[in-house]
């Protein structure tokens, strides 16, 4: 399902970063391509012929879906996978890929923006650009207008209590809660950003500030974390513990709350008050992409909202595009953890990638929080 | 006028050697060469890497530690989890060993083609991916698996190994357990068990004939088994992040996390290159014993 | 010496074959052997001698039967306990150790102090003549050598009994005949009881006091070499120890009718054999025996071969349904050619009825 790509591996992900090194190290740090503008006066095609190269996360496409792109648009889909940002950026880097589109999260969309890597496509003057949900076009850090990227799924990390099992649930209501609570059977995720971000939240910084290089506001937050000791820090194993009844508070990704309300349906996903990290994947086109035209019919296909209605659900999250809700099913667009309540979307905010003192920090806060445990 | 054949027969040339060093070298050597170059850079701005700037922050930054406070203190945690990697992997040795010279033992003096399906059945984890072998012992050793099912009927209500340090370890003595079955196996196929019955006719008992004649024998074995373990496990994250909950690094995740999460390629190569000396190290002492015992191990 | 000091009483001992027979290893043994003895177990290979050996050394469990030293029961003690010690065939030295520790290993178990186990270790060096090799290791000593550290690895312990397999087999036949004189002079030194075992008849005849003769998990015949030489009881002994022409033949009143080849009358075939009246009996006579005298012998045949091995000549005569060997003097007598027609009679009281 596609919420395994949320359940980042760390071992994949340091495979992935050795194998950068290498590629690095080859000589692909220096990207020759410009990125090209579009002519975006010409009348936009709605089929094609030959192929389009995707490259995407592991199990977040629908492959029907593919199959009835090809059937309508008479263009060949040839999938490729990968588990972290960090390998699609390391292959990308590493000099010409084929790929005609790729799948980035946010904040590596502005990574790529800033290296040159990314084509300049103008998605939102697509056809189906109209359908971009206002708050996911304008009002985001790394891409602002939607030049380069159009939206894919995005997702919330939040707190999931099994309200069963821990009648304590109902006392947690922010970040602060969560870490101070000391109830038995709580996991957090082993995920230095959301854990550093939320002890942050806790402690009194804004979501704005979340990237402040201030030391003394994690000296705060490092003094929060010392107190919180979790039975297990893990991001791949929360799913089947909640299920299990050995976990009952946890650190989660709304996506992974879904699929627990399956088996258990007392979990809940409580939208903390200090704020929520919001993250949002794309589909964007890379320099030298093989066939260009295609990579734009297959977006704008993508943006249509039965196509991205039947997308969310193959993988448990909500997308950017705007009615795609009608497509859903009961049980995904019924789900408080999947579709953000009204009165909870100004909790939300994408959180842009900090620089590199910030980043700093955050290490520092969470590996020593992590040799306090044992 | 005809070309005279220099060398003995059964001698290769030396030639032929030449693609298996390009291949080390290529593999190994570079790899090596790059990050002891990295880990003296600068990271870059964005995205993954280094920038080209020497400084010998990543090193510093292993032992000193600028607090939040402002103040700078000996950093202690790398240290720490140094010293935890090296215990994980000392016990995993001694337990390894324990549990392979009688395994090994009973090997060898079975009938050889008895033998040859034994030695089989030690290589057979090698067919399935460690990923799924030590997700497999997850299951098993977990509170709500058979262990934990068992644990709870004989009344252990508190029972719990899963993401512990013990699972850790649990989980690296079964990955590497293989690895020092085969060598004391085939020091042991190779022990003349009249040897055996020699001292026994002489008075020796059970204990005093492994001890003074079985071991001495199998002894080159298990060098090369403490060689082939304990090195390996210094350096592994697996079972750690698997079995461990994430809360029992070893020096490898953090190693990990430096190139992933928190993007510090030259720290990560600084602890990459302080985890090759210590191995050299290890690698010396296992040199000196084994030439003090005047063994022959092949494999250091 | 008629008392018994090593006596091994009604042992069996049953092994189970790869293929799920059963071989009867040792079938309802019974045997003394006295103490100061130097007694040798023969027998061609899986006979039983070896598995008896391993039996008094407790490297084997006999599925019955009791076995007693000195008065005391040994067969359900462990070896380490038994006050008896072996001399291998493969010498098992411990090669990690120098040949001084592999001596005094045994000496350390019995928990013997340092300076006691010095002595015994150069005193038992001493006595195998290896005298300042006692920092050798195993490796650098020659095949010889080896065989003298295991031999006072195990005198060193001074067992009452030293069980030996046929320790000298590996060696080459020079070496071996100096071992031999060596061996029967360091038993008579130390006045050690030896039990020896080898298939090698000629080594069994000029070492032992006494021989047992084992075939098919039993002994056959136990004597002095010069009993079992002169007196086999069976043609499996005949035949075993030393050369032996075994002639079938009908018996008469007068002696033994050999088909083709002659005849062999009453007065050569030894008194104390009983030669029936009439059936058929197989005579044995030793090859120096036989004496080849002109046209006035009873047995005639054809000359085969004749070879020279330099103390006697041997002489192949075929006498039409089976051959015989005589064995001449190199010297002083003589020697047929090949392909002439000889007649030849055995010695008186030479020539022995045997049973099949």
């Amino acid at each position: 399902m596609g919420n395994i790509k949320r359940r980042r591996a760390s071992y994949a992900a340091a495979i992935a970063a050795a194998t950068a090194l290498l590629l690095t190290a080859c000589g692909g740090s220096s990207t020759s391509g410009t990125p090209t503008a579009a002519d975006t006066s010409a009348a936009f095609p709605t089929s094609g012929s030959g192929e389009v190269h995707l490259y995407n996360w592991t199990d977040y496409i629908d492959p029907e879906q593919l199959t009835a792109f090809t059937a309508e648009t008479g263009i060949k889909v040839i999938l490729d996978t990968f588990d972290s940002n960090e390998t699609l950026l390391a292959k990308l880097q590493s000099g010409a890929t084929g790929y005609d589109v790729v799948v980035p999260s946010d904040y590596m969309v502005a990574q790529m923006i800033e290296l040159n890597l990314l084509q300049k496509v103008e998605p939102a003057t697509f056809p189906n650009g109209k359908n971009i949900k206002p708050n996911l076009l304008n009002d985001i850090y790394w891409d602002a207008g939607r030049h380069y990227s159009a939206p894919w799924m995005y997702g919330t990390t939040g707190i999931a209590c099994n309200t069963t099992a821990e009648p304590k649930c109902a006392n947690i209501k922010s970040w602060h809660d969560y870490f101070t609570a000391g109830l038995p059977k709580m996991d957090s995720l082993k995920d230095q950003v959301e854990v550093v971000s939320a002890a942050l939240r806790a402690t009194g910084v804004a979501p704005a500030d979340l990237c402040t290089t201030d030391k003394s506001k994690y000296a705060a937050a490092a003094d929060l974390l010392k107190g919180f000791k979790p039975a297990v820090i893990d991001s791949d194993s929360g799913i089947e513990r909640v299920i299990a009844g050995t976990s009952n508070v946890r650190h989660a990704w709304n996506g992974s709350t879904h699929r627990m309300k399956d088996k258990v349906p007392g979990v809940e996903y409580i939208y903390p008050s200090e704020g929520l990290n919001l993250w949002a994947d794309n589909l964007v086109v890379p320099v030298g992409a093989p066939n260009l035209d295609n990579a734009k019919i297959f977006i704008n296909w993508m943006m249509d909202p039965a196509h991205a209605g039947a997308e969310s659900n193959f993988s448990g999250y909500d997308n950017g595009i705007t009615g795609s809700d009608a497509f859903m099913s009961d049980s995904l667009k019924s789900d408080p953890a999947v579709v953000v309540p009204a009165d909870k979307t100004a909790l939300i905010s994408a959180v842009p990638p900090c620089g590199q003192d910030a980043r700093d920090l955050y290490t520092q806060v969470f590996t020593t929080w992590l040799g306090e445990q044992n | 006028m005809s070309k005279i054949v220099r060398g003995r027969p059964g001698q290769t040339s030396p030639w032929l050697a030449i693609p298996t060093i390009a291949y080390l070298f290529l593999t190994i050597g570079i790899p090596l060469f790059i990050t002891v170059v990295y880990s003296f850079l600068q990271r870059a701005k964005i995205g993954m890497g280094v920038t080209w700037h020497f400084s010998p922050k990543a090193y510093k930054d292993l032992f000193i530690l600028e607090n939040l406070d402002g103040t700078t203190t000996f950093d202690t945690r790398y240290v720490k989890v140094l010293w935890h990697s090296f215990q994980y992997s000392a016990v995993t040795t001694v337990a390894t060993v324990v549990l392979s010279i009688p395994i090994a033992m009973w090997i060898a003096t079975r009938n050889e083609s008895t033998r040859n399906i034994l030695v089989a059945a030690v290589t057979l984890p090698f067919w399935i991916s460690i990923l799924i072998r030590t997700y497999g012992l997850r299951q098993i050793i977990d509170d709500n698996g058979p262990i934990g099912w068992i644990a709870h009927k004989l009344g252990y209500e508190n029972f719990h190994i899963i993401y512990t340090p013990i699972a850790t370890m649990i989980g690296l003595t079964y990955v590497f357990l293989p690895f020092m079955i085969l060598p004391i196996y085939a020091s042991a196929e190779r022990f003349d068990f009249r040897l055996a019955e020699a001292a026994y006719d002489l008075g020796a008992k059970r204990w005093t004939v492994f001890r003074r004649i079985v071991f001495p024998s199998i002894r080159p074995g298990v060098i090369a088994g403490i060689a082939l373990v304990f090195i390996p496990a210094l350096g592994s994250f697996l079972q750690s992040d698997m079995l461990g909950g994430g809360k029992t690094n070893m020096i490898a995740n953090v190693i990990a996390l430096n190139f992933t999460q928190a993007r510090n390629w030259p720290f990560g190569c600084a602890l990459s290159v302080l985890l090759i000396l210590l191995t050299l190290l290890l690698v010396q002492a296992i040199r000196l014993i084994s030439k003090k015992f005047g063994d022959q191990v092949s494999l250091v | 010496m008629t008392n018994s000091f090593l006596n091994i009483a009604n042992v069996s001992k049953a092994f189970t074959t790869p293929e799920g027979g059963t071989v009867h290893a040792l079938d309802d043994v019974s045997l003394d052997i006295r103490e100061g003895e130097f007694f040798v177990m023969l027998g061609p290979s899986g006979c039983g001698k070896t598995t008896l050996l391993r039996s008094i050394a407790g490297l084997e469990y006999p599925d019955s039967g009791v076995i007693t030293l000195d008065g005391q029961r040994i067969d359900d003690l462990p070896a380490y306990s038994r006050p008896v010690n072996t001399v291998f065939q493969s010498y098992a030295l411990f090669p990690h150790m120098t040949v001084g520790q592999n001596i005094a290993f045994g000496l350390e178990m019995e928990g013997i102090n340092k300076t006691e186990t010095a002595k015994r270790v150069s005193d038992a060096l001493d006595q195998v003549s290896l005298s300042g090799l006692d920092k050798r290791k195993p490796s650098q000593l020659s095949g010889g050598q080896q065989q003298r550290v295991a031999l006072a690895r195990a005198l060193a312990k001074q067992p009452k009994v030293l069980l030996l397999d046929e320790p000298l087999s590996a060696l080459d036949l020079k070496l071996r005949r100096g071992m031999q004189i060596e061996l029967k002079r360091l038993q008579q030194q130390t006045g050690i009881t030896f039990v020896f075992v080898t298939h090698d008849q000629e080594e069994a005849m000029s070492m032992g006091d006494r021989i047992a003769v084992f075939k098919d998990g039993k002994i056959v015949q136990l004597d002095t070499p010069q009993e079992i030489y002169r007196r086999p009881v069976n043609s499996f002994v005949a035949d075993f120890i030393g050369e032996t022409n075994l002639l079938d033949g009908i018996a008469t009143a007068d002696g033994v009718q050999v088909p083709g080849g002659g005849f062999i009358a009453r007065s050569v075939i030894a008194s104390d054999c009983v030669v029936p009246a009439s059936g058929s009996v197989t005579i044995a006579i030793r090859p120096e025996d036989l004496k080849i005298s002109d046209g006035s012998g009873s047995l005639k045949g054809i000359v085969r071969d004749v070879i020279f091995t330099g103390e006697t000549v041997r002489v192949h005569i075929d006498l039409g349904t089976t051959e015989v060997v005589a064995h001449l003097p190199s010297y002083g007598v003589r020697v047929p050619d090949r392909g002439e027609t000889v007649s030849f009679s055995p010695l008186d009281q030479s020539a022995r009825t045997v049973a099949s």
